[in-house]
Order: C-alpha cells, then sequence, then structure tokens
C-alpha cells in the first residue's frame, strides 16, 4: 500500500519537477559555472579561464558589494516586516462582515494588479519635488515650508521606496493570510470565548497558531522578492543618490549589461542565491518546523 | 459587534481605502491630463480632462495586441501551474513518500535567483530551441517560476484540509485521483482561487523576460509595450498612464469575480458531521 | 473546347500571378527601427525609397526600443547570442569601441566610404585599433538655451550666469534660473563634461591618462555644488531629473537657462504646448577664462553586425541613409543635426533648423568626446555615482573626484587593453 502510495506521488509530482529541472537548473547551473570563470564581454581575447573563487573574493573586498548587501538587508527587513503586520491588519479586516465587502476586497487587490513599473513610476511622481502631490500636501498643511526634495538624501529616497513595495505588496499578503483565515473553524473561537478569552487573546492563541503555515508561505514568498528586489527601485531612484538605495540585484545589473562582466555577475548571484537561502532556512527553522515534516 | 467596534472598523476601512486607492486615483486623473499639464501644477481634482492619451493608445498605437498577449500568457500559465502544481501540491501534502522536502526546497530554491541574473542564460536556452518570441517562449519560464508559488500555497492549502476526508472517503472505496477532484478540491476551493489570482497576476505584471524573450508588437505584452512609450529623450507620460490603467483594469476585474470564491469558507456539514 | 482555352489562359494568368506576388528574391535586411513618433515615420518614408531604389534589396523594420539603455540591453543579448539580426544596429556614440572590442560589429573600412565627408570628431569617436566601425547618423551636441524675452544675451561666462540669474529671478519671479541632467546616468557626465571644459579640465589627458582629479575639475564641481546650495541658480531637483523634465521647466517657462540636447528646440517651437514658442534662442555653454565653451559630443551611428549574412547590402543601407538628402530630410521633420559638415551652408538646412546652422556648426566642431574606449561604460558608471555623491553632498568634490580618479585607474590597468593591440596587428598582417 504505501510503495503504491509513493509510485502515486512520483506520477503527481514529475510534471511538475521535470518543467523545472529542465527550464530553471540550466541557468542555475550555468550561473554556477560562469562564477568560476572570467568572462569579459568587452575583452573576448582574454577568453573564459578558469579563475577558482577569485570572482567571490573580489566581491567580499568591493565596498560597494557590501553596502548593496546592507542595503538589501535593511530594505527587507523593512517592508516584511512593514508588510506582514498590515498584511495581517488587513486581512482581518477583510474577514469581516459589512456591506460592500466585496467592493472593499476588490479595491484592496487593486495595487497588487498593477504593474510594478507603473507602480514605480506614479510613487515617483507623487514623491517629485517641488510639484509632487506629497510636497504638495506637506506644505500646504504646514508641515514642511519648503518642497523636501525627496530622492537626494540618502536617507530620505527610503521613504518612497519602502512605501511603494509595502503599498503594492501588502494586498499579496493579505489575501494569502485571508485564505489562510477562512479556513480556521470558528467553533475554536467560540470554545475560547465560553472559556473568557478577550478578543486579544483570541487572536494570539488561536488566531495565530492556526494561521502559522499561511505565515510562513507568506514571509518566504515575501522575502525572496525583497532581497532580489529590482525593477523598483531602478525606475524609482535607479540606486541614487549616488548610490545610497542600490540593492544587490542592482548592483548586479550594472555589473552585467553595464560592465558585460558575466563572470562576475554570475558570482554575484550566487551571492544572492546563498543570502535568499539563508533567510529561507531561518524561516523554516523557527517557523516551519512540522510543515515539512512528513504527515502522520 | 456593538456600535463603537463597528465605527472603529468602518473608519479603520474608510483610511485603508483612501491610502491604498490614491495613488490609483492620481495616475487615472493624470491619464486625462493634458501631457503638459502633467508637469505644470498638480491639483487634486482635474481642471481638464482629455482623452487624447486613451486614443492615442488605441488609434495611434495598437493597444490591443499587448493586451491580447499578456491574456493569453498569464491565462495559459496560470491554468497550467494551477494544474500540475495541483497535482505536485496534493502529493507533498496528503501522500507518503521520503523525498518531499528535498522537492520542497529544491521548489523553492529555484526562485532564489535573482531574475535579472537568469536572463542571459535562458535567452541562450530558449534561442536553441527557437521559442524566442513566441507564446511558448513566454509560457515555459513564467510556468517555471510560478509554479514555486503554486505549488506552496497549495501544500499550505491542502494541509489544512482535515484528514478525516480522505479516510471517509477511502473507506468508501474512492480512489486517490477521484477523491483529489471530487472532495479536496472543492473545499480548497478558496486557496485554489487565491492561488489562481496570485499566479495570473504575477504573470501579467512580469516585465523583464517579457521584454528580453520578444521581438516586436506581435507578441510584446502589455508591461513591454507600455515600457516602449520611452522615446529616446522622451516619454509619452500621458500614455503610459492610460496603457497602465487599462492594463490593470482586466485583472482587477479578475479578482472582483475571484472574490467570492476566495472567501466562501468551509460550508457547515462537509466536514463536522 | 473554348472554355477548356479560356481556363488555361486563366489558370496560367493566375500561376503568372502568384509567381510574381511570391516573396522577392534578393537579400532581406533587418534594420532596428525606431518605436516613437516622427522619427519611425521619417525612417519608414526614407526606407521605403531606398526599397524603390534597390529592388533587389528588402529592407524589413524591427521595432526596437529608442532608449538608449533598453536598446543596449536588447543588444547585448542578440549579440552574446551570436543573432544574425539585426543585420543593422543603431548605436549610441558611447557604443562603438565596446562592440567594436567585443566583436560584434564590422569594420567598414573595406567598403571605403568617404569619411572626410563627415565632422572629424564623430569619425574618431567610430574608430577602434585605427579602424573605421560605423558612419555617423545624426550628431547631437549639448547647447545652451536661453529666454530672449528675460534675457538680453546668453551668459559668456560661469559667474555671468550666475549673475543674470539672480537678477531675472528677482525681477521676473521665475521658480527656476539655470535648469541641467543631474540624475545619477549618462547624462550627468556630459553636463560634467561640458562644465568641465569651461574651467579647462579634461577626464583623460592625450596620453590617455586620468586627470579628472585635477584642480579645473575639482574647481568645476565644486561650481556645480555651488550653483544648486549656495548660490540657488539651479534647483536641487535637477538632480533627479533627466531630459525630459528639464525641457518641461524650461518650456513652461519656469526657467530662464537650460541645458540639453537639440532635440528640444523642435518640441520648444511648438506653440500650441511651449509657453516660450518664440522667446528662446540657443547658444553655446558659459565658460572660464582657463577653460573654452565646451559641448558633450553626442549622437547615433549606423554599425553592420559582425554575423550578418549580408554585410554588403546593409552598407548599401547604411550609406543611403547618411546621404545629404536624408540627413537634410531628418533635420527638417524630426530636428536632428546632420553629420556632413558641408549641409550647414546650405539653405534647406538653415529652413530646416530651428536653430542658425552656423552657430550649430560651431558648437559642433568645437564639441568634446567622451573617451573612446571598450570599458567607457564601466568609466562613466564610476564617474556617475561620485559626481552624483558629491552634488548630493554625501562627499565633498575633491575627494569624490579623487576616489572617481583612482577607482578609474585601477580599472584601465587592469583592463589589458595591450593583447587587443595585438591581435589587431596579426589581423592586419
Amino acid at each position: 500500500m504505501e510503495r503504491q502510495e509513493a509510485r502515486l506521488a512520483w506520477l503527481l509530482v514529475l510534471p511538475a519537477l521535470t518543467i523545472i529541472v529542465v527550464i530553471a537548473l540550466f541557468p542555475l547551473l550555468w550561473a554556477l559555472w560562469e562564477s568560476f570563470h572570467v568572462h569579459d564581454l568587452r575583452m573576448p581575447w582574454r577568453g573564459q579561464p578558469w579563475i577558482g573563487l577569485a570572482n567571490y573574493v573580489e566581491a567580499l573586498t568591493e565596498a560597494r558589494f557590501w553596502e548593496a548587501a546592507g542595503h538589501t538587508v535593511l530594505f527587507t527587513v523593512a517592508s516584511v516586516t512593514l508588510e506582514l503586520t498590515l498584511g495581517l491588519a488587513l486581512a482581518l479586516v477583510l474577514h469581516r462582515s459589512y456591506r460592500g465587502r466585496g467592493v472593499v476586497r476588490a479595491a484592496a487587490l487593486v495595487p497588487w494588479a498593477m504593474p510594478t513599473v507603473v507602480a514605480a513610476l506614479v510613487w515617483r511622481f507623487l514623491f517629485e519635488s517641488p510639484l509632487g502631490v506629497v510636497n504638495a500636501l506637506a506644505t500646504e498643511l504646514g508641515l514642511m515650508e519648503q518642497p523636501f526634495v525627496w530622492f537626494i538624501h540618502a536617507t530620505a529616497a527610503w521613504v518612497p521606496l519602502v512605501l511603494a513595495d509595502v503599498w503594492k505588496t501588502t494586498p499579496f499578503v493579505a489575501l494569502l493570510l485571508l485564505a489562510g483565515l477562512q479556513n480556521i473553524d470558528t467553533t475554536l473561537y467560540e470554545a475560547a470565548r465560553i472559556d473568557g478569552a478577550s478578543p486579544w487573546r483570541q487572536f494570539l492563541h488561536v488566531t495565530l497558531p492556526l494561521l502559522r503555515p499561511a505565515l510562513l508561505v507568506a514571509l518566504i514568498f515575501r522575502t525572496l522578492d525583497a532581497v532580489r528586489v529590482f525593477d523598483l527601485v531602478y525606475v524609482l531612484t535607479g540606486g541614487g543618490p549616488g548610490t545610497a538605495t542600490e540593492p544587490l540585484a542592482l548592483y548586479t545589473f550594472h555589473v552585467l549589461f553595464q560592465r558585460l562582466r558575466f563572470g562576475y555577475g554570475a558570482a554575484l548571484s550566487v551571492m544572492i542565491f546563498l543570502l535568499t537561502f539563508a533567510f529561507a532556512l531561518v524561516y523554516i527553522r523557527v517557523l516551519g518546523k512540522d510543515l515539512v515534516r512528513t504527515s502522520a | 459587534m456593538n456600535a463603537q467596534r463597528r465605527y472603529g472598523l468602518l473608519a479603520a476601512v474608510g483610511v485603508f481605502l483612501v491610502v491604498t486607492l490614491f495613488p490609483v486615483y492620481w495616475a487615472i486623473v493624470a491619464s486625462f491630463t493634458p501631457e503638459t499639464r502633467l508637469f505644470a501644477a498638480p491639483s487634486l481634482l482635474p481642471t481638464e480632462i482629455v482623452r487624447d492619451h486613451y486614443y492615442a493608445l488605441f488609434a495611434e498605437r495598437d493597444f490591443w495586441t499587448p493586451i491580447r498577449n499578456s491574456l493569453v500568457v498569464a491565462g495559459t500559465t496560470t491554468l497550467f501551474c494551477v494544474t500540475v502544481g495541483a497535482l505536485c501540491a496534493y502529493a507533498l501534502a496528503r501522500l507518503r513518500f521520503r523525498w518531499k522536502v528535498p522537492i520542497l526546497g529544491l521548489i523553492l530554491a529555484v526562485t532564489m535567483f535573482p531574475q535579472i541574473s537568469l536572463v542571459p542564460p535562458l535567452y541562450l536556452l530558449l534561442r536553441a530551441f527557437h521559442l524566442i518570441n513566441t507564446y511558448p517562449g513566454l509560457i515555459f519560464p513564467y510556468v517555471t517560476f510560478a509554479m514555486p508559488l503554486t505549488v506552496w500555497l497549495l501544500v499550505g492549502f491542502f494541509r489544512q484540509l482535515p484528514h478525516e476526508l480522505e479516510e471517509a472517503a477511502m473507506v468508501d472505496g474512492a480512489g486517490r485521483l477521484r477523491m483529489l477532484w471530487e472532495i479536496i478540491l472543492p473545499l480548497a476551493m478558496p486557496g485554489v482561487a487565491t492561488t489562481a489570482i496570485l499566479t495570473f497576476v504575477y504573470c501579467w505584471n512580469e516585465f523583464l523576460f517579457a521584454f528580453t524573450f520578444t521581438l516586436g508588437p506581435e507578441r510584446y505584452t502589455a508591461p513591454v509595450a507600455i515600457a516602449l512609450f520611452r522615446g529616446q529623450y522622451q516619454v509619452s507620460w500621458g500614455q503610459v498612464l492610460a496603457a497602465a490603467v487599462i492594463a490593470t483594469a482586466p485583472v482587477t476585474l479578475l479578482i472582483l469575480l475571484f472574490q467570492q470564491r476566495i472567501v466562501q469558507g468551509l460550508t457547515a456539514g462537509a466536514v463536522k458531521g | 473546347m473554348r472554355t477548356a482555352i479560356l481556363y488555361t489562359l486563366a489558370a496560367t494568368a493566375l500561376t503568372i500571378a502568384a509567381c510574381s506576388g511570391q516573396a522577392p528574391h534578393g537579400v532581406i535586411i533587418s534594420f532596428p527601427a525606431s518605436a516613437v513618433g516622427a522619427e519611425a515615420d521619417v525612417l519608414q518614408r526614407q526606407l521605403s525609397r531606398f526599397m524603390q531604389n534597390h529592388p533587389d534589396i528588402q529592407v524589413v523594420q524591427r521595432k526596437t526600443p529608442d532608449a538608449a539603455d533598453q536598446r543596449r540591453q536588447l543588444y547585448v543579448q542578440w549579440l552574446n547570442a551570436g543573432a544574425s539580426d539585426p543585420d543593422i544596429l543603431q548605436l549610441d556614440v558611447i557604443w562603438t569601441p565596446e562592440f567594436a572590442a567585443a566583436g560584434w560589429i564590422l569594420s567598414l573600412d573595406p567598403f571605403a566610404p568617404k569619411v572626410e565627408d563627415f565632422f572629424p570628431a564623430t569619425v574618431a569617436a567610430n574608430r577602434w585599433q585605427g579602424k573605421l566601425y560605423a558612419l555617423p547618423w545624426f550628431v547631437d551636441v549639448g547647447m545652451l538655451y536661453w529666454r530672449t524675452d528675460v534675457l538680453d544675451h546668453p551668459p559668456d561666462s560661469f559667474a555671468d550666469l550666475s549673475r543674470q540669474t539672480a537678477e531675472v529671478r528677482n525681477r521676473d519671479g521665475l521658480s527656476f534660473g539655470f535648469v541641467w541632467q543631474g540624475a545619477r546616468y549618462e547624462g550627468l557626465v556630459t553636463v560634467f563634461l561640458e562644465h568641465l571644459g569651461g574651467f579647462g579640465g579634461r577626464i583623460l589627458d592625450e596620453a590617455g591618462h586620468v586627470v579628472v582629479d585635477s584642480s579645473p575639475a575639482i574647481s568645476a564641481l565644486t561650481y556645480m555644488r555651488d550653483s544648486i546650495y549656495r548660490d540657488e541658480v539651479v534647483p536641487a531637483s535637477v538632480l533627479t531629473w533627466q531630459e525630459e523634465q528639464t525641457r518641461f521647466a524650461f518650456q513652461n517657462g519656469q526657467a530662464a537657462l537650460m541645458r540639453n540636447w537639440p532635440y528640444a528646440a523642435t518640441l520648444l517651437q511648438n506653440h500650441n504646448e511651449s509657453r516660450v514658442a518664440g522667446k528662446f534662442a540657443v547658444a553655446s555653454m558659459p565658460a572660464t577664462p582657463a577653460g573654452s565653451p565646451t559641448a558633450a559630443l553626442g549622437g547615433s551611428q549606423l554599425a553592420i553586425n559582425a554575423n550578418s549574412d549580408h554585410p554588403q547590402a546593409a552598407y548599401a543601407v547604411i550609406a543611403y541613409l547618411t546621404q545629404p538628402e536624408q540627413m537634410l530630410e531628418r533635420a527638417r521633420l524630426v530636428g536632428q543635426y546632420p553629420s556632413r559638415p558641408a549641409l550647414y551652408a546650405s539653405e534647406a538646412l538653415a529652413n530646416a533648423l530651428a536653430v542658425s546652422p552656423v552657430q550649430v556648426r560651431r558648437i559642433i566642431e568645437h564639441a568634446v568626446p567622451r573617451p573612446v574606449t571598450p570599458v567607457y561604460a564601466e568609466l562613466s558608471e564610476i564617474l556617475q555615482i561620485h559626481l552624483h555623491r558629491a552634488l548630493t553632498r554625501q562627499q565633498e568634490p575633491a575627494e569624490a573626484l579623487a576616489d572617481a580618479a583612482r577607482a578609474m585607474r585601477k580599472l584601465l590597468t587592469n583592463v589589458d587593453l595591450t593583447q587587443e593591440k595585438e591581435q589587431g596587428r596579426s589581423q592586419e598582417e
């Protein structure tokens, strides 16, 4: 019986696995291979000699790499924290019954439905100086005397960046958590209420634990995306001022397509992969041990 | 719910709606504003409304084709991902076999590379198979990178369903696959609908692959067409925003249609009984 | 019987018609065409004429992005994969040495084009290792646009510029004095180049050594920074602006002076949309006594894909598009400047351009090219980052330029271009 089950399982898994392996594995292995070689398109006469870990050493000794890594971690932590918190709040609100909630739900998802480059453009306009809406409003309300040029200050430039990302992807998290909320058996809440638990305690002891699988998935995928963020930054700040908002993926883009250094760029990609992998490992260790264990 | 809580909730919803929709509102207003006014003084309420940008989109530039292409690619990818992904997820969630963890890990690992790094090798691969500027040339990469999300989401949703379901059905003598089709899927419909929407939107808005793996307007998707409204120096901002409004519309409609499904809870009686 | 004859005749006629309706024999050249606007129209027109003159060559337009960075990204993908189309490539002036070194474009020397008919600087920018790799299609130069209704004459020196803009802003209430492109991109390097030349500095000296940390360069960058924060001649927003934002600022009447490329002139003359139509003129950028008025040299070049199956036909297209009549048509319809000096004496050009050809020619002849090297993109990136840091006050100009120079020198030493010279020599043997 178990052998049969295992065979059926393989049959079901194989289509998905095959496609992924055929299409995704090639680029990954290619990148790994390239990362151990010199491959500078500008100088084909150098060939593509093996240089072992030299590309990785170059990255690790390059100040700009560490700055970019720092920016990436900062961005990831800030946006994922905000998105998870706000997403959960939003899911709870959407979960309730009230009139017109269908429309509210659809409206809530519109930011997610907008193409990233367009969302980035819109947020750029909003924070433009001197005539962007944010500046106009702030000066109108007396919060500032003069329009503030957001994008030329190393710290201030992060504000529109994080806000745009949170605005855009909180609906994704909310939707995920909402589906998770739907699956929680309402009788559990009744039981808790009968036991005298306040709404907050119900939330802590009924909702959160049962939401853990959904939270884990949301956390993993949002982190994956945040660590690899590219489009948003490219359009919104271009990595500027200077390189103050440049994340790793944008640095990699410059290396690949400006400097045409495919070998070094591949090494950077592998390092981004390792960073993401580290994050995922931590999450699974802390949050999701039982999620991936074989079911009883 | 008492009155105070109700008002609190409505206020929260109100604030949320304003914050969420303001940028969208602004984009819509801007898409009806003449080009030069866009960079002059902005105003919250439109002072001048023109339909030039929308007209230009369809009369001067054929915007129907990119929309069609986006629909085909995103639709096919979603259907494929949800179908194949559901099979895979069911096995990973409910069947017993040894390689679950490595497989889940592998599926996830595939999405850990930055997209930009995948472009050069994927281009070479697709070119070798003559898939550049074709629908499959986009669908295959999209499936590969959307599938992890699909599988992981569905695994989560399938796991949440009670085990008694399957035991009951097995006692009745139903085969595994029939069980999947007739019992599991309908009950997991909220999860499946959610997964479908998220996958569809992901594909609809994808830019980098679509930009690199297509060669001309006949296969450009909507985001690529929008990005190409740029001249050497000039950007037709009005048209870009109009196109964005139009590009966001089908997805919004889809969401409106699907959101009913998403929030169907477990109907009473199917399980507890 | 008659039916049979008629039938046969009809069939024969149809067959002949079908045969002549087949794809024309001869070569098919694909050309990366403008996707947008007047440029697309002009190109379409000129290519149709070419095909009428050359019935054995069919030119297929492949719409490519006009935006330089997007186009470059696609070119890199295609050429790296060894694609044989598009047969012709439209290159930004700074890409030629890079594409030539990478082996992606063909040397045009075998076709013996008459290079003396083009501006020398544009030809020099298209040479790598002594060989010509592209023909200049049209020329772009950085120019100073000034408001004739608020200023008597354009400023000759930077000191003049500061003084005049201060007066004008007090008197006429303009929001901005002088606007230029200061976002962190290639445009910033061209703007810096123009200020640099005005102070007497250079990026590389004649021997190819990096001198961007010299004292004229520091003065130029310091001037640029002070003009924003201390003198408030230039608004801080320019540090996020590219060409279009500066054009709109000038076009809406908010600025007295603008530095921009020629394309803006045509748009500024549009009476329906521009508030400064008929109220502006063009001049060279200002300078100090230590330097001279400098314009950054830009423009587009046409090259042949090294993997093209039909280089001869491709060259025929390129040669046609760079002929005087085609250049004049472009000038008339799109406002782009021809790359042939002889045309600047013609009346046709005077009628076509919104600006005096004599003046434009003078500006072009004093235009300064950016360093001609395959690693220019990386040099530029280093410079952009450090310039932007200095201008956003993250670093002092002297420090920023010192860092930039150091990185640039390190790059030029690490980049082993000597082997290319060996290879180039052996190819000539």
